[in-house]
């Protein structure tokens, strides 16, 4: 090692206190990303590793809608052509309290399609299907649920009991297969309810030109309503479904380490400003500029590989709270998923190693240049020092109104682009980032002016602020980017919960709901018994009701749910429609038009009056969009149609739920339990009275954005982090100051309330900059990121507690830091300070 | 061996321009040791910086052995700086992470001269200037004198035709210059480097060569008792 390098290490190793708080600054935003990655990486994986057990070794599938395969579509394809095929029955059941995918496949037909490729192999059922109720499950699986082979237990099938019995354990195999039930696939029909349908029809087409040709025949003898699709694309839709979920996780993530970025300029800054002496030693006995240029940025890059590493095991364990949240967030919204391993992919390590070294090196260019540029004159004047920053904070205002500018530039000219949006609203953070030491600097000097005359020290310390601009601007944007941040989300996340809210009481008019119980939404095997629907109906006390059957439908770009409805006569005015004459709708509706989700309408750039075509039982139906509604429940979208028309088009007689409406003055608790008693021994329902149902909705809101919470938590420490550290250096760099001042008579209590007004008024700056700043994030994400990626519109909702939090974290950030500084020139013999310089 | 010609620097405070030299000259010979002397604030060290090519003058030339330094662009003043010029400045300025013989080889490893050979070298000259049993200490446990010393034969390690000493006695009591001047003085004569020592150090300036007087941005010679005159006036 050189002894340019040697000293310029040893330095850091003198001030271990500031080079840890850097290494954390860096660590936890890489560490953020890092935990990000693994939880998405992971809940992927698990999905993908239970397609590949119940997919098999297929290529293709041939699937209809919510009505399934009818068995003879298969069994003439199964005659008639030499492709393997075989045909599959699923659906979601659960044992105890854990959902489970049940699938049914045929023995004879299954063994001939594993046996068509390398892959995963399914279990051969051959040896048990003559065993009514007989299941195989991993061996993991059944430990976990304390069955053996031969023991027998219940399932439960939309709240229907089924008696199963365990015949075999799959050993060997991977996680994929711990979720999956397997049976034999008329055993599968009778519980799930679907005698005679299949879910789909597996298929196996050889790779490469014969492939297409035969995937082309085979297609052109499918009856209407059937497609053969790909299996990897069917994979893949459904994981597309979680894209806008997962960009706005990886976005908080680059948030985190765009703070941390800031804050290694603070840190990199900082040591060269302190080294500036050293620096110019040995520029004069003959470094050149590249050497000490060179000497920064290996600093930097050594501090962000360090920083990176800690970053990557940090993630690892933060990623281990996170995959609960993110795979709850995915089964509430968008598939049944249960992640039982973490997945490390190696690009995640490579991505934090290189995001590590890449920020420090990019938060180090700036002092490098600066360092390399500066005239090799011992001991730089501070005054000059100080001349140059309060240019630089001039510049930099400059800089933000541009920044600022771009930002809505970006905005206005990429209308439905995510990635544009969430470039608009970093060059936002970036923008309040560039104005703060300006407003520091201002607000400073009018505050020393205005409390000049009544406290010297209050005045000495505000000034000292304004004066020491090159120590203090860096950590206070920081801070103020990360509070803007902070507030941008929390009126976010208020405004949906708001809105959330006033669409729940408009949309919930029924007094108790009924579904039949199970996983996943949209499941063709959550259906109601139909006599069970004349005894609820029958109760004394329902006055009206609404029938409802909610099932996926297939759209070119994949599935999206459908609501196929029979109103109740309040549920018209439950339906937020945006489309300004609802009688009109309302009556295309009964005619058969279909009524599309906001959300829906942004995706696929729907209008009132376009046409949407549906793959339905009878062939594409291309069907007239009546009007557009207001809708939280689904990312993807949703489409109402009537009941009647969906029976029509998908041959589907099934009802998912109900809605009940009691007569003015009804006991609800009386009327749940007089609903109960109608259908006991016959289905056990899920029946919620309209607050339990919005309460649950709510609740459901809430988990979602648990994980926006813990990310901006960290965003936010990252920052304080940094504040902390900045303020520290700068004001033991300051020890001699001090020492003078205190000489001079000043009183350790007086010295430490001067170190606290100064930290103090810092948080508070930093606050006043990033409230502004805050709201504009806030209708950013609101008009332009929520819009985008979700196509939800949301009303702006401001609370007190939306600033509040933030105004915690400034003011405890900037007391924390004058803490030890304040103790210390409270205790340190004044004489030590003196001597030191 | 050093030629100065017509050499003006200004300084700028606000709207106010201040002319610190104005058309300064000077010739020094090889091996010669120079004093120069004035008030506070008349230049001196700004001077000093003109010379070691670390500022640029406004206007009039310096050359170095028949090398105008002041028409060299950055990188090869620092190039030319590194080989030929040593430093020995009045708040010793050694770097305070490095050991003692560290600091001293840091000038030859500036000039790749690396390995056993810069180590003994810096050992050696470190002996010179008596402070071979300091060899593995850190800078700041030792005394002014010897931190002195340490800057002396770091400024020579690396044998250049020209030393700056900017009051390279301002920081030490007398009886400790009385030790270090002698040191500076006589390694530079014995390898006839040239000395340029900018001072208010009486005792200094009797010891060397020739005393130039900085004045008005001007070089003034003083013949020999001159300062010894003034003083006593």
């Amino acid at each position: 090692m050189s002894l340019l390098s040697a000293a310029s290490l040893r330095h850091l190793l003198r001030h271990p206190a500031q080079l840890l708080l850097a290494l954390l600054g860096l660590a936890l935003g890489v560490a953020t990303i890092v935990s990000v990655d693994i939880a998405t990486a992971s809940s992927r994986r698990a999905f993908e590793l239970s397609m590949d057990a119940v997919n098999g070794p297929a290529t293709h599938q041939i699937i209809a809608g919510p009505q399934g395969v009818d068995e003879q579509v298969y069994a003439r394809l199964r005659t008639t052509g030499n492709i393997p095929l075989a045909p599959v029955v699923e659906g979601y059941v659960t044992i105890g309290d854990r959902s489970m995918l049940l699938v049914g496949v045929d023995p004879f037909a299954g063994v001939g399609l594993s046996g068509a490729a390398d892959g995963p192999k399914r279990p051969d059922p051959a040896g048990w299907l003559i065993r009514p109720g007989a299941v195989v499950l991993s061996s993991t699986t059944a430990r976990q649920l304390g069955l053996s082979v031969g023991r027998s237990f219940n399932l439960t099938v939309a709240g229907s009991e089924r008696r199963a019995t365990l015949v075999e354990e799959l050993r060997g195999q991977h996680a994929g297969y711990d979720t999956v039930l397997f049976t034999d696939i008329a055993q599968a029909q009778e519980w799930l309810g679907s005698v005679g349908r299949l879910s789909r029809i597996e298929v196996h087409l050889p790779a490469g030109r014969p492939g297409d040709a035969a995937a082309a025949r085979l297609r052109g003898s499918l009856p209407p309503g059937l497609q053969l699709v790909a299996t990897r694309g069917r994979a893949r839709e459904s994981l597309d479904m979680t894209a806008a979920f997962t960009t706005n996780l990886q976005a908080m993530s680059l948030l985190a380490l765009l703070v941390s970025t800031l804050l290694i300029y603070g840190s990199v800054s900082f040591a060269v400003v302190q080294r500036r002496r050293i620096i110019g030693i040995v520029r004069a006995l003959g470094a050149t500029r590249g050497d000490v240029g060179r000497i920064v940025l290996l600093e930097a890059a050594i501090l962000g590989l360090i920083g990176a590493g800690c970053g990557v095991v940090a993630g690892i364990l933060i990623a281990h709270a996170l995959i609960g949240l993110v795979s709850r967030t995915i089964n509430d919204l968008y598939f049944v998923v249960a992640v039982k391993d973490t997945a490390l992919p190696t690009w995640t390590i490579a991505k934090a190693l290189s995001v590590g070294i890449g920020t420090a090196l990019v938060a180090a260019l700036l002092p490098a240049i600066e360092v390399t540029n500066s005239p090799p004159q011992l001991g730089l004047r501070r005054s000059v020092l100080e001349m140059r920053a309060v240019h630089a904070a001039r510049r930099l205002a400059v800089v933000s109104f541009f920044l600022a500018i771009g930002a809505g530039l970006i905005i206005f000219a990429w209308t439905r682009s995510l990635l544009a949006g969430f470039i608009a609203l970093f060059l936002l953070l970036l923008s309040v980032a560039a104005i703060t030491p300006a407003v520091l600097r201002a607000l400073a000097q009018l505050a020393a002016r205005l409390v000049g005359r009544s406290s010297p020290i209050i005045r000495l310390a505000l000034a000292d602020i304004a004066a020491s601009l090159s120590r203090t601007a860096v950590a206070v944007a920081a801070l103020g980017m990360a509070i803007a941040a902070m507030i941008g989300v929390s009126i976010m996340v208020e405004s949906f919960r708001e809105s959330l809210r006033e669409w729940l009481t408009r949309t919930m008019r029924a007094d108790v709901y009924v579904t039949a119980p199970g996983p996943g939404a949209g499941r063709p095997e959550r259906r109601l018994d139909p006599q069970v629907i004349e005894a609820l109906v029958a109760v004394p006390g329902v006055v009206d009701y609404s029938l409802s059957r909610r099932v996926s439908v297939e759209l070119p770009d994949g599935p999206v749910s459908l609501d196929a409805l029979k109103p109740a006569h309040a549920s018209f005015a439950a339906v937020p429609l945006t489309s300004p004459n609802p009688q009109r709708t309302w009556k295309d509706f009964a005619r058969g038009d279909i009524i599309v989700s906001e959300p829906l309408a942004w995706r696929l750039q729907l209008s009132q009056g376009d046409l949407l075509t549906l793959n339905t039982a009878i062939g594409p139906r291309s069907l007239r969009i009546a009007g557009i509604y207001r809708d939280y429940g689904n990312d993807r979208g949703n489409i109402l149609m009537s009941l009647a028309r969906y029976r029509g088009l998908w041959h589907d007689e099934g009802t998912t739920g109900m809605g009940l409406y009691l007569a003015p003055g009804s006991a609800l608790e009386a009327s749940l339990a007089a609903l109960q008693a109608a259908v006991h021994g016959r289905q056990a329902l899920l029946m919620r009275s309209n607050r339990d149902l919005r309460d649950l909705s709510m609740s459901i809101f809430e988990r979602t954005f648990v994980i926006t919470r813990v990310l901006y938590w960290l965003a936010a420490g990252v920052a304080a982090i940094g504040l902390v550290s900045a303020l520290l250096a700068w004001e033991l760099e300051r020890g001699r100051e001090m020492a003078i001042l205190r000489a001079l008579g000043l009183t350790p209590r007086g010295a430490a309330l001067l170190i606290e007004t100064q930290t103090g008024f810092m948080g508070l700056v930093a606050l006043l900059a990033a409230i502004p700043a805050g709201l504009l994030t806030a209708v950013v994400l609101v008009d332009v990121i929520n819009r985008r990626a979700f196509g939800w519109r949301i009303d702006l909702h401001l609370t007190a507690e939306q600033f509040s939090n933030a105004l915690l974290l400034a003011l405890a950030a900037a007391l924390a830091a004058g803490l030890y500084p304040a103790w210390r020139s409270a205790r340190v013999p004044i004489g030590t300070d003196m001597r030191d310089e | 061996m050093l030629t100065i010609t017509g050499l003006c620097r200004d300084f700028r405070e606000g709207e106010r321009v201040h002319r610190v030299l104005d058309g300064a000259d000077a010739g020094i010979a090889r091996g010669e040791a120079v004093a120069v002397i004035g008030r506070s604030g008349s230049g001196k060290s700004t001077l000093l910086n003109l010379i070691g090519g670390i500022d640029c003058p406004d206007s009039g030339s310096i050359r170095i052995d028949g090398r105008e330094i002041t028409a060299l662009r950055e990188p090869e003043r620092t190039l030319f700086r590194r080989r030929r010029i040593g430093f020995v400045y009045q708040f010793f300025n050694l770097i305070p992470t490095l050991e003692v013989e560290e600091n001293v080889r840091l000038a030859l490893e500036l000039n790749g001269i690396r390995g056993t050979r810069a180590r003994r070298r810096s050992e050696d000259m470190l002996a010179q200037v008596g402070l071979a049993d300091r060899l593995r200490s850190g800078v700041d446990r030792l005394s002014g004198g010897e931190q002195q010393r340490v800057a002396i034969a770091r400024a020579l390690v690396h044998e250049p035709e020209l030393v700056l000493a900017d009051e390279p006695t301002g920081n030490l009591d007398e009886q400790t210059a009385a030790v270090v001047m002698p040191v500076l003085l006589s390694l530079a004569r014995q390898r006839n480097t040239t000395l340029v020592i900018v001072t208010h150090d009486r005792m200094v300036a009797d010891n060397v060569d020739r005393t130039l007087e900085l004045r008005q941005g001007k070089l003034h010679e003083l013949r020999r008792g001159a300062l010894r005159e003034s003083s006593s006036r």
